[in-house]
């Protein structure tokens, strides 16, 4: 096992050059340049151009920046973000929580939901459960996350006066568990529905596929009752699709949602990744990429050794090597 | 018992992470009278000249921890600020501001003559690595990029303790100056950069929590997302009306329903407010109300060396229906204009507009030989309905217009550096009759791409030189001439803003926050 994660490990290292290297040359390769947003004002001079170039560095050639990039990366250096020109891993410490909560919310809200829903449709086919999985389905894929938003915020906020239409706290406040919960509630809600669609088809596939096997046919011939072959065997059979769906979603737990953290202004990293781009600060943008690659390839070596756990066929498989 | 251990660790990292999200030393008291402020775009360095964009959301800040001279209204009148008054001396060539004595910086230090020397001698020298150091290039001793120059002596003296002198290389009134670059000068506490190379000066940690001497003072930030400042209650010019501002970023559109839901006291700049949202916002019991001046100049840029003949541009503007462009972009709160002189500035000489005539744009096209060439036409997302319009205008006059839809700084570097022809941009004008073409037309920001600046050059320098009066009028009105005649760009209209009230704070200059200045001494919460 401990070698098949090193094998793991060492594929990770040109795969992590590769994304690092793309990313950057399309950023280089992207019109204009944090200098050219001096341009917008009107009021410049080309030496201050001049200047803020040539403190960036974005006169020496790609490689070399690359090259400078990535041995302050090996020194544990992300750098300065050009915009405030303060470390690049202090913006991303401040945004990484509030990103973690509210995607986290949305999305472990939306797998509470998705597998009884799913497995429920899968076991009682036409029934009420199975319509609500189909329309849950439909609402999540058809309904953008920004129309989603601005209707919860149009009901709930504007018209009932419920909760409130944005940021993390009441300004002001010192910040409790429960103001956080209350300005949660929103946005976490659009993570949630935006979510939910994927994992109920994924997860009464997966199921509908279980309840075909010659095993549960055993179970059912063998006397077993309904709740007893559901759970001891369709739901256990179906882990390791479901198991799939759940981990992929945790990059997108890091990475944040750009379109609801900007409706509701939630300082998480989509918005900073969004603000950074806008701005061209290449620095801050090659920082998020960089947590949101580590966290991808995280993913994946979890996701494999979930496999193990979850199926004895795969863990002995591989012990069998 | 599984259950309860996961549901336990869930809600430890639920508060351990909101934790995450509340820096900046201790929590604000739950009692504190709090103006939630909105704004649609980050600011960049809390450092005043270390601003990459330069923009006015930065500025917005700024304006708030850091003194600056003078307050500007939004009709160009001026008030005194970090300055109790001002007068012309040298002949022209010299400003002397007498310093309000009680102005004081966050720690307690005095603010003085002193302080503002040694900040501007500190960001000229050219060993520091200040951003938009351009904009002391008007003081004498220094260089075009505002370098201090090598064995000359910077144009600033402490005169006395409240006594600052300024030098210019020309001659320049105390308006002109305040006009044009009262929102770029302000006051840094040099007592804490003593020992300090001027190299290493954007590094100081003293950028992180900064210490200004501005109506507030700082107390948490998180990049990019929130900003908590807290009133300081001995500015010299009266305390806030508030114990603290907090200030987040959101999305443009969300910012007119936080402030009906209530999230949201106020929002930059100005409660700036579209003409199609009044009725919303009316409906929810918030009175709007008009700008007392224009504070938006729209142009559409053109690429002179891709357009080289005048006669081609001038069809361009002939083609383009302006009333109409301005009523749709506008819903009526425009004015439509041929010049980016503001009407209400002193040596304003006539409008300069050329009517919608497309016939007349058929014939200009035919005499230059006009070959069908499509025009790349570059505009921000907001705008492509404009855009679409425009395009269909020249289209109606024969000029072939493709639109392509960027980003702002993807448009600006696009014109600088000619892969568009055309582009839509709007300015906050100011009531100087140069705001917008004086740095326009130099060798260094050649942003339309014209061959020969010389005709520019020589007609600007006369108004520069021009006395104020009907002498700098009559100036204007050559250079004026000048443009409608080669028509490097052209002018569209000056946009009247509409201002959402705040029901909950009072005392806000809205019009004057359009021009980068808020009076948040004046602010009081209800």
């Amino acid at each position: 096992m401990i070698r098949y994660v090193r094998r793991r490990l060492l594929t990770v290292i040109p795969v992590f050059f590769g994304i690092t290297l793309f990313v950057f040359c399309f950023l280089s390769l992207a019109p204009g340049t944090i200098a050219d947003l001096m341009g917008e004002s009107g009021s410049i001079s080309y030496a201050d151009q001049a200047a803020l170039e040539e403190r960036l560095g974005l006169n020496d050639p790609l490689p070399v920046r690359y090259v400078e990039w990535l041995w302050d990366l090996f020194h544990g250096d992300l750098g300065e973000s050009w915009q405030t020109g303060r470390p690049v891993s202090e913006s991303i410490a401040q945004r990484v929580g509030p990103s973690l909560i509210l995607t986290g919310t949305g999305v472990a809200l939306a797998i509470l939901l998705a597998i009884p829903l799913g497995v429920l449709a899968a076991w009682r086919p036409r029934s009420a459960w199975d319509k609500l999985s189909s329309a849950c389905s439909m609402v999540s894929f058809g309904v953008p996350g920004f129309l989603l938003s601005l209707v919860l915020v149009y009901v709930f906020s504007l018209t009932l006066g419920l909760l409130p239409s944005s940021r993390m706290y009441t300004t002001g406040s010192s910040g409790s568990l429960w103001d956080l919960l209350r300005h949660l509630i929103l946005p976490a809600s659009v993570v949630c529905l935006s979510n939910l669609g994927e994992l109920v088809k994924q997860t009464r596939a997966a199921c509908l596929e279980t309840m075909g096997e010659d095993y549960i046919r055993t179970a059912w011939a063998k006397g077993l009752r309904g709740r007893a072959v559901l759970l001891r065997h369709v739901l256990r059979g179906s882990l390791i699709p479901i198991l799939t769906t759940v981990l992929t979603h945790i990059p997108h737990i890091i990475g944040g949602s750009v379109v609801v953290e900007r409706l509701f202004g939630w300082p998480g990293m989509g918005s900073l990744m969004f603000t950074a781009i806008l701005s061209r600060d290449y620095a801050l943008v090659m920082g998020v990429t960089v947590v949101i690659a580590l966290t991808v390839f995280a993913t994946n070596l979890l996701l494999d050794l979930v496999y193990g756990l979850a199926d004895p066929r795969v863990r002995q498989g591989r012990y069998g090597r | 018992m599984n259950v309860k251990k996961i549901a336990a660790l869930f809600l430890a990292l639920a508060l351990g992470l909101s934790g995450c999200a509340q820096t900046g030393g201790e929590s604000a008291s739950e009692e504190a009278v709090v103006v939630r402020y909105g704004i649609s775009n980050a600011w960049d360095s809390l450092m005043p000249y270390n601003s990459p964009s330069g923009s006015n959301y930065s500025r917005m800040i700024y304006d708030k921890l850091y003194d600056r001279l003078a307050f500007v209204h939004a009709d160009g009148t001026l008030s005194p600020r970090g300055a109790k008054s001002w007068e012309s001396a040298d002949e022209g060539y010299s400003v002397r501001f007498y310093l309000n004595e009680e102005a004081r910086f966050h720690d307690g230090e005095p603010v003085t003559a002193q302080s503002w020397a040694d900040t501007i001698r500190r960001m000229t020298d050219p060993d520091c690595p200040t951003l938009g150091r351009s904009a002391f290039a008007v003081l004498s001793g220094t260089d075009a990029g505002g370098a201090a120059l090598p064995g000359q002596e910077v144009g600033v003296e402490a005169e006395d303790a409240y006594v600052l002198k300024l030098t210019f290389k020309d001659p320049t009134t105390p308006e002109d100056f305040l006009l044009d670059k009262n929102r770029e000068y302000y006051v840094l506490p040099t007592h804490l950069m003593e020992d300090v190379a001027p190299e290493d000066t954007m590094d100081m940690d003293l950028w992180a929590a900064p210490v200004g001497s501005g109506p507030c003072k700082f107390f948490s930030e998180v990049m990019g997302s929130s900003l908590v400042l807290t009133a300081n209650k001995d500015y010299h010019l009266g305390a806030p009306g508030f114990d603290q501002l907090d200030i987040a970023v959101m999305d443009k559109n969300s910012l007119l329903t936080a402030l009906i839901a209530g999230d949201l006291d106020y929002y930059a700049i100005g409660g700036s407010i579209t003409a199609n949202d009044v009725p919303t916002a009316e409906a929810a019991g918030f009175q709007v109300e008009e700008g007392t001046a224009p504070n938006t100049f729209f142009e559409l840029m053109l690429n002179n060396e891709t357009i080289s003949d005048a006669r081609i541009r001038r069809a361009i503007e002939l083609s383009l229906d302006k009333e109409l462009l301005c009523e749709q972009s506008t819903q009526g709160y425009g004015t439509v204009t041929g010049t980016s002189v503001l009407p209400t500035c002193s040596s304003y000489a006539g409008d300069f507009n050329s009517a919608y005539d497309p016939a007349e744009a058929r014939a200009l096209l035919e005499e230059a030989g006009y070959e069908g060439t499509t025009y790349r036409l570059a505009c921000t997302s907001n705008r492509q309905g404009l855009a679409a319009l425009m395009q269909q205008q020249m289209g109606e006059a024969g000029i072939s217009v493709a639109v392509e839809t960027v980003d702002s700084t993807t448009m600006f570097a696009g014109m600088a550096d000619g892969t568009y022809d055309m582009g839509i941009a709007s300015h906050t004008p100011s009531a100087l009759p140069l705001w917008f073409l004086e740095s326009r037309f130099t060798e260094d920001n050649n942003i339309f791409r014209v061959e020969d600046l010389t005709g520019y050059e020589t007609r600007i320098a006369a108004v520069k030189e021009a006395d104020a009066g009907e002498a700098r009028t009559q100036a204007v009105a050559e250079l004026e001439a000048y443009l409608a005649q080669e028509r490097p760009f052209i002018p569209l209209w000056f946009g009247m803003g509409l201002h959402v009230r705040s029901n909950t704070v009072s005392g806000i200059d809205y019009p004057s926050a359009s021009f980068s200045n808020e009076n948040v001494w004046e602010w009081v919460k209800n």
